[in-house]
Parts: C-alpha cells; sequence; structure tokens
C-alpha cells in the first residue's frame, strides 16, 4: 500500500439534502430522515424514500442509541487515523432500525462486543462539522 | 422467471485472451488492451477490421475519462457496431458474456471482443461520490478489507466460522497459481494452512491472506454466433449456457442480514435455468476478492448449508482432481487483482480449462464451469452486484 506524506481525515462536505444532518450533529443530535407514509426511518439520508419512491420525507433528532450489529478492529489506518490506531469501526444498529458506520470510541478495542448497548457522540473536525460516533451507553 | 436465452447454444466463445498480471507495470489500461487484444486477434486469425462489436470494464486507472471505450476503441483501430462499457465492477465479465451474447442474438454486431484492462497499481482516477464523502470515508473504515471485516465478524456471531477451512481454500489457489504462469511473480509460490493463520490482521477479523491485492493486467474473450464460428473453422468452442444477475439485493431493507448476500436468488436461479444441481458442477470459479466471499456463495449457491461453507472447504478436495475444483489457476486471491478487470480472471480460467488448454492444473474433462462475479462494495452491507454464469463445452 502506498504512504505517501500524511493527509488529513476527510471532511464532509453537506448537499443540499444533507445540511439539516450536520446542523443537527453540530447541536450534539444525531438526525434520521423519517418516512411518514411508510412510518419508517432511513439510513444513509438520501432525497427520496428507498420504501415510496416519494419525497415526502421528514428530519427527526433521534436518541442516538442503538446496538453494535458488527465491528472490524482497524489496524491499517486511513487519513487521520493513524495515532489511533488500531481503532474501531462499528456497524451500528439504531433504536431507529436503521443501521450506521461509525467509530466506536471510549472503550478498548478487545472489549467491544456485537450486541453491546452505545449511544452517540460527536467530536469537532471543523467550525462547521461535529462528526458522530459511539460510545458504550451504560444508561 | 424470464426464460433461458441462452438454452439453445446459438452463440459461443471461440477465444481467450489474459496478459501476465503485475504490480506497478506503469503500463496504462489502453497498453493492456492492446496486449490482450493482440493475443486475441493471433488466437483467432482476426484483425481489428473483423471486429464488429466490443464491450469493455470500466478500469479504475481510467474512469475519470467519461469516453474511455470510445477512446479505446480508437486506440485499437476497432470500428463497432455495438460498443458497451459496464460499470458493475468485478461482475462485469460474466455481464459483458450475457450482453455480448443479447448483442449477437440480435445481429447488432457478428463479432465481438470483450476486453477488461486495468492498471490501478500504476494509476488511479477513482473518486467515488453519493454517500461516501460524508459517511464512509470519515470513519475511517478500510475500504473493502473493512467492509468485509464487518461482513465476517457478523458471520462469526451467527455461525461457526473454522479458519482452518477458508486457509485450505488460500492454500489451493495458491497451488494454483504456482503452476500459472500468468500469476504475480511473487504470489507463485506455495503455502501452508498456518501461513494463512499467521498472517497479519488487517481489519480484524480479516487477515492479509484473505484479500487480494490490486496489480495490473488484461483479459478478453472472443464471442461469435455458433453458426459462424463453424463456418470459421473454430472447434474448440465454450458456451454461455445460463445466466442469472442481482444488483442492489435486499437493497431497500434497512436492517437485512447481512450475511445473506444475493447469491441466494442468482446462484439457484442460473443452476435452474441450466438444469443443473450443485452436484452437477464439474468446477467453481468463483469470484474471489476475499476468502469469504466463496465460501458465503457455496453456502447460498447451495453447495453446503448456511452456515457450513469454512467446514465444506477444509473437508472437501477442491483442487483440479478433487470432487470440486475451485479456482483451479489461482483466482484473483493467487493471482493478484488486475483492478475491475478482475472478474475475468476467474472467467478467462473456466474458458481455458474448458478447453483443455489448463496445462498441469487441468481438470479431467470438465463438461461445465459455474463462475461468479461480484461488483462494488456498499453501504454496510455485503456486496452490490451478484452475477452467476453457467458454461458448457
Amino acid at each position: 500500500m502506498n504512504e505517501p506524506a500524511p493527509k488529513p481525515r476527510p471532511v464532509p462536505r453537506p448537499t443540499a439534502n444533507t445540511q439539516f444532518f450536520w446542523d443537527a450533529a453540530k447541536r450534539g443530535k444525531l438526525a434520521l430522515q423519517y418516512d411518514p407514509d411508510a412510518d419508517r426511518y432511513q439510513f444513509w439520508p438520501r432525497a427520496i424514500s428507498t420504501a415510496t419512491g416519494r419525497r415526502n420525507l421528514e428530519w427527526r433528532e433521534t436518541s442516538g442509541r442503538g446496538e453494535v450489529y458488527s465491528y472490524t478492529v482497524t489496524h491499517v489506518p486511513t487519513a487521520g487515523f493513524e495515532e489511533r490506531t488500531p481503532y474501531v469501526v462499528g456497524l451500528i444498529e439504531l433504536d431507529e432500525k436503521v443501521r450506521i458506520i461509525g467509530n466506536i470510541v471510549g472503550i478498548d478495542p478487545g472489549e467491544v462486543e456485537i450486541g453491546m448497548r452505545v449511544r452517540a457522540t460527536f467530536e469537532t473536525l471543523t467550525d462547521d462539522i461535529d462528526y458522530f460516533a459511539f460510545e458504550p451507553d451504560d444508561g | 422467471m424470464a426464460r433461458n436465452f441462452l438454452e439453445s447454444q446459438d452463440v459461443c466463445i471461440v477465444a481467450y485472451g489474459e496478459t501476465k498480471i503485475d504490480r506497478r507495470t506503469g503500463k496504462t489500461a489502453y497498453e493492456l488492451a492492446a496486449e490482450v487484444a493482440e493475443e486475441l486477434f493471433a488466437r483467432t486469425n482476426l484483425t481489428p477490421g473483423d471486429i464488429d462489436g466490443v464491450s469493455f470494464t470500466v478500469p479504475l486507472s481510467e474512469c475519470a475519462n467519461p469516453f474511455w471505450s470510445n477512446y479505446c476503441t480508437d486506440y485499437l483501430g476497432i470500428t463497432p457496431r455495438w460498443l458497451q462499457t459496464t460499470d458493475i465492477g468485478g461482475a462485469s465479465a460474466i455481464g459483458n458474456v450475457a450482453r455480448a451474447a443479447m448483442a449477437l442474438q440480435n445481429e447488432l454486431c457478428e463479432t465481438a471482443m470483450l476486453i477488461g484492462a486495468d492498471a490501478p497499481s500504476s494509476k488511479w482516477s477513482a473518486v467515488y461520490g453519493s454517500y461516501r464523502n460524508e459517511f464512509w470515508e470519515p470513519t475511517g473504515i478500510q475500504g473493502p478489507p473493512g467492509a468485509f471485516g464487518l461482513l465476517m465478524n457478523r458471520y462469526m456471531a451467527q455461525y461457526e466460522l473454522d479458519f482452518a477451512g477458508l486457509g485450505a481454500l488460500a492454500v489451493a489457489q495458491r497451488n494454483g497459481a504456482a503452476v500459472n504462469e500468468n500469476a504475480y511473480e511473487r504470489f507463485r509460490k506455495r503455502i501452508a494452512v498456518d501461513d494463512y493463520l499467521n498472517s497479519r490482521e488487517v481489519s480484524t477479523p480479516l487477515r492479509l491472506l484473505d484479500s487480494v491485492m490490486f496489480c495490473d493486467g488484461a483479459n478478453g474473450l472472443v464471442m461469435m454466433k455458433t453458426d459462424r464460428a463453424r463456418e470459421l473453422g473454430f472447434e474448440n468452442r465454450v458456451y454461455p449456457f445460463a445466466y442469472s444477475e442481482i444488483t442492489n439485493f435486499a437493497g431497500a431493507e434497512q436492517t437485512p442480514d447481512i450475511t445473506e448476500t444475493g447469491f441466494s436468488v442468482s446462484g439457484p436461479d442460473a443452476l435452474a435455468k441450466a438444469g443443473l444441481t450443485p452436484a452437477d458442477i464439474a468446477m467453481f470459479h468463483p469470484y474471489d476478492d476475499f476468502l469469504i466471499a466463496v465460501m458465503l456463495k457455496l453456502e447460498q449457491i447451495g453447495f453446503c448449508e448456511r452456515g457450513q461453507g469454512s467446514q465444506f472447504l477444509r473437508d472437501t478436495d477442491i483442487s483440479p482432481t478433487g470432487a470440486l475444483p475451485i479456482n483451479t489457476g489461482g483466482g484473483q486471491i493467487g493471482c493478484g487483482q488486475p483492478g475491475l478487470a478482475g472478474g475475468g480472471v476467474n472467467l478467462v480460467e473456466a474458458v481455458r480449462q474448458l478447453m483443455g488448454e489448463a496445462g498441469e492444473r487441468q481438470v479431467p474433462d470438465p463438461a461445465n464451469a459455474l463462475v461468479t462475479g461480484i461488483g462494488v462494495i456498499p453501504y454496510g452491507r455485503n456486496w452490490g452486484t451478484s452475477n452467476a454464469m453457467v458454461l458448457v463445452k
């Protein structure tokens, strides 16, 4: 693998559709799209409901709570993660019945387990972007 | 399901070609396409002017050029009346056999050249859109190994995974690469199961030797209608006999079981169209970006039960003379992955075997082959496209 000059961690560039998500993240909230016609949440954000094919979607701020559906311990860092290697990338099933990929932090990588409860936490990347991660949810 | 448009064997493959697979060649996709085209012209005694149909896969090394297929036909001196570039990643190789068959049947062209050429270890031009910038790249997920680490760990939560079974597959494929002159030279040495088990973890539980490595290379086929092949004297013919493809399996579901893949649909469908059961398959040439992908296909196409894939690999002779030969030429994990031309590695080996030209790794008189393709890593699931093709002599 190529390891040229260190690059920074990629920073999201919000789109017209996703701006609400990032505004909510800046307030420390994990927002999800909700389709009132299908009574269903979806993630990642799209400009259409994959259930109904309609653009009738609302944004809802959620508790950010869920459980670990799967995880992987990363030993070969991507840009900006060199200092925290090894680190955990989780596939989290939120209580709203959607899945989201995010780092699992605040726990030794060897202690992470599938099924464990987690909650959203945020780290500041730039003035405009706070990025979500997940930490053990002690209730 | 629709009728089997390949059942009558009215189209066939008359030649295959493949370059040596190598790392950081400094070659472009055009130069590699030229190498495989020359081999195809030489094997068929055809010239650029004889080719009136062309299909390509999108190369990682040239995908920033929106006109790759036009540029490459110009480069090769071919004037196609049917031209297609397919962007279903590693599923494009057998996908293009199916698409070329339809073009030939409908007389859009008479003589089709199917080329996969890519050089991602020399040049990388892919920039992904959609969710990638916001919801994938900032998470630090290690690309395909990260996605397969998630998949593998979830499988282990639901089923028993015997790593010795995956190791047996790694060993068998390296045995194939060792006797395959087109394999990346550094990979042409045999390994033991312990070498697999002791290889370093990249994205736990996924190890280095679970994975392909990007290389440069090209492969291709020439296809035409069977009547025309007979007239032109092509006696060694291979027929695409059944095909099934599915993309974005369970794509609208928010919480699918990610250990279930599109092969649970396309595998049984392709076999049913061919009138075959897994027991009838003479050899299996599955797309192998990661070992566990091969294992999941064995389960979901029906070679064994769900959860039994690693035990099946451990207990089955998968060598060229075994009960179910798998990726006899080394596959992509054994030979190196020539970028998005990778699907052609498995496909060309199947054709080579059916033509009886596989040398010391020849499967004794194989009647058929099952070849699969995998394309694209999606968000939090397994893979994008799952396709399967039965080839017969």
